[in-house]
């Protein structure tokens, strides 16, 4: 072993605390992301132009700032919203202050994608919900959330997989995580077997992501 | 008992616009329609005519551009929306396309419309139980929707209709999607709900059939207007409309026939004392032998090419194509004792001569 990743068993403890540096970003920045992406989401599709809460100024209001914090490149946005950072965390360097950054990153993106998995709700279905006399809140829980079910845990792996690569820019600005081991230390020394380790970790994390979520949408969907 | 206290529905003048860019849609035009409790109301037309959209401003999921909406005594319009909510639960629908919810078993998709109200989780699933063993469905409780047939969703959709206890079921075309068999069965079901339950029954479809065996009025639908209305065996027997003699005429198989045997027989190479005529009996005129009293009485020989009878409300109706020859003149005093009697007839063969086929 020592002769094949030299560099790598040399470093072994801070290999382990990289890898759950990334699983934290990774964790912390979903959770806040899947609340935010979810009620944006949600928001869009019951006040879009038909939507069981249509209001025109309030979509194209909202609609347009998704699509303008997915314009922005992710390597600019770490950038750009330093400030931000440091009001809200007090620095802009380490892990919790790349939690902003990954969170902006992310959760217009999943914003759009549970849009697109709700819109493919039946619109019949929620015709027949309203015919019944639901209250808009309870066709948003009971009808669209439950019926888009596993198109939302679809489109929740994916985010959770892009969001595993934007960890490992956010180690461009000194975040730590596997992405930082890669770059700063594989890729400025030299050091190859270091990159390819962190490469080979952050793929078994992602493929434990696509698995894991392919068992849950198996195990909710009924089509 | 007052007009307002027996009428389930009343759309009075109600006119429906849609703005689809520049263009000014009007879907329903100024219809007036009255449908009393316990009716079973059909509405007709072909798609695009409107029906859809004015049976949706009963419930309000279609706000009417003009006019107003009273049903069971309420003035839907001036509703709070928690009020028209509750308003809803009393106006249920059924869908062509069933809208049964995939994530949900067939007892869970009945159990819908009760949840969120007072009544417990074991008399919501006792009671979703009993309907689904009124809709012949207990077996199925358990299944999720996607492994049903068509009419076994149908009548999942119907008893989660039913599950709110509604005065007032909206079918929008529940049986378009069906076979033939099938949608016999769904009417039945419609039927014996109307009956044991009192349901009032709003029923939209495009087929005549559909009408005939379970409707007892019926509205004519074309471009947003209501052309025709009355009974069902008073509009299937006396037509006033061209749109209405062409749904009554697909039914009865008798346009059909029409086109099959105008397709077949040579109508250029008749004699001049030859005509290809139509003949529709009501009532009791089919119980006398009016071939025979043509061929007996007036000398003229009957050849019949289509004969069809149909039972609309208890009355029979009759429809024959045949090709007559004989005198005109006696043929002509004929016709007229005949329409005396209630047959209606008509020359086909200069409409099929002039290109246009009845």
């Amino acid at each position: 072993m020592t002769a094949i990743i030299p560099n790598v068993i040399a470093m072994k403890g801070e290999f382990i605390q990289a890898t759950w540096e990334t699983i934290y970003m990774t964790l912390m920045s979903a959770i806040v992301s899947a609340v935010l992406g979810l009620l944006v989401g949600v928001l869009l599709v019951v006040t879009q132009p038909g939507g069981i809460l249509e209001d025109k100024l309030t979509y194209s209001v909202v609609d347009k700032l998704v699509n303008l914090l997915r314009s922005i490149p992710f390597i600019i946005l770490l950038a750009v919203i330093s400030p931000l950072t440091k009001f809200l965390i007090g620095t802009t360097v380490g892990t919790t202050a790349s939690l902003v950054p990954l969170i902006f990153g992310i959760f217009p993106f999943y914003a759009r994608q549970i849009q697109n998995a709700l819109l493919d709700v039946d619109h019949g279905v929620i015709e027949a919900a309203e015919s019944m006399g639901s209250s808009p809140l309870e066709i948003i829980f009971r009808i669209y959330l439950r019926e888009g079910l596993a198109d939302i845990l679809r489109v929740s792996i994916v985010t959770v997989i892009s969001l595993i690569g934007l960890t490992t820019m956010a180690g461009a600005i000194g975040s730590g995580g596997l992405g930082d081991v890669a770059i700063n230390i594989g890729y400025a020394r030299f050091e190859n077997d270091i990159t390819f380790t962190a490469m080979i970790i952050i793929l078994v994390l992602v493929f434990a992501v696509q698995l894991f979520g392919d068992w849950v949408v198996r195990r909710v969907e009924h089509q | 008992m007052s007009e307002t206290v027996t009428n389930a529905i009343e759309l009075n003048n109600i006119s429906v616009n849609f703005q689809n860019h520049d263009q000014e849609i009007d879907a329903v035009k100024n219809v007036d329609l009255q449908i009393k409790r316990g009716d079973i109301y059909g509405i007709i037309g072909y798609s695009g005519a409107g029906k859809s959209t004015l049976v949706r401003v009963i419930n309000l999921l279609q706000q009417p551009t003009q006019g107003s909406v009273i049903v069971n005594n309420q003035e839907i319009l001036k509703l709070k929306p928690v009020e028209l909510r509750q308003a809803r639960k009393k106006v249920s629908m059924i869908f062509q396309h069933f809208n049964l919810m995939k994530s949900r078993t067939v007892q869970g998709n009945v159990e819908y419309p009760l949840l969120g109200t007072k009544i417990s989780k074991a008399d919501r699933q006792a009671k979703a139980e009993k309907l689904l063993r009124l809709v012949g469905l207990s077996e199925y409780a358990g299944t999720y929707p996607s492994q049903l047939s068509g009419g076994q969703k149908q009548r999942v959709a119907i008893a989660r209709a039913l599950a709110s206890d509604p005065e007032i079921l909206i079918s929008d075309e529940a049986t378009s999607a069906l076979d033939p068999k099938t949608t016999k069965s769904i009417l039945e079901l419609l039927k014996q709900l109307n009956r044991d339950l009192d349901l009032t029954i709003v029923l939209i479809t495009h087929e005549m059939q559909v009408i005939k065996s379970i409707c007892h009025n019926v509205a004519v639908m074309d471009a947003g207007e209501i052309i025709e209305r009355g009974p069902v065996a008073k509009v299937f027997t006396e037509p006033q409309q061209k749109l209405t003699t062409d749904f009554v005429e697909t039914s009865t198989n008798v346009k059909e026939a029409i086109e099959r045997i105008t397709s077949t027989i040579k109508i250029s190479e008749f004699k001049d004392n030859q005509e290809l005529m139509y003949f529709n009996f009501i009532g009791n005129s089919t119980k006398q032998g009016v071939v025979s009293e043509f061929s007996q009485k007036y000398g003229i020989d009957v050849n019949i090419l289509f004969a069809n009878i149909d039972q609309i409300d208890g009355e029979n109706v009759g429809y024959m194509i045949a090709v007559i020859t004989g005198d005109l003149a006696v043929f002509n005093a004929a016709i007229q004792r005949l329409s005396s009697e209630g047959v209606k007839t008509r020359i086909l063969t200069n409409d099929v001569l002039e290109g246009g086929a009845a």
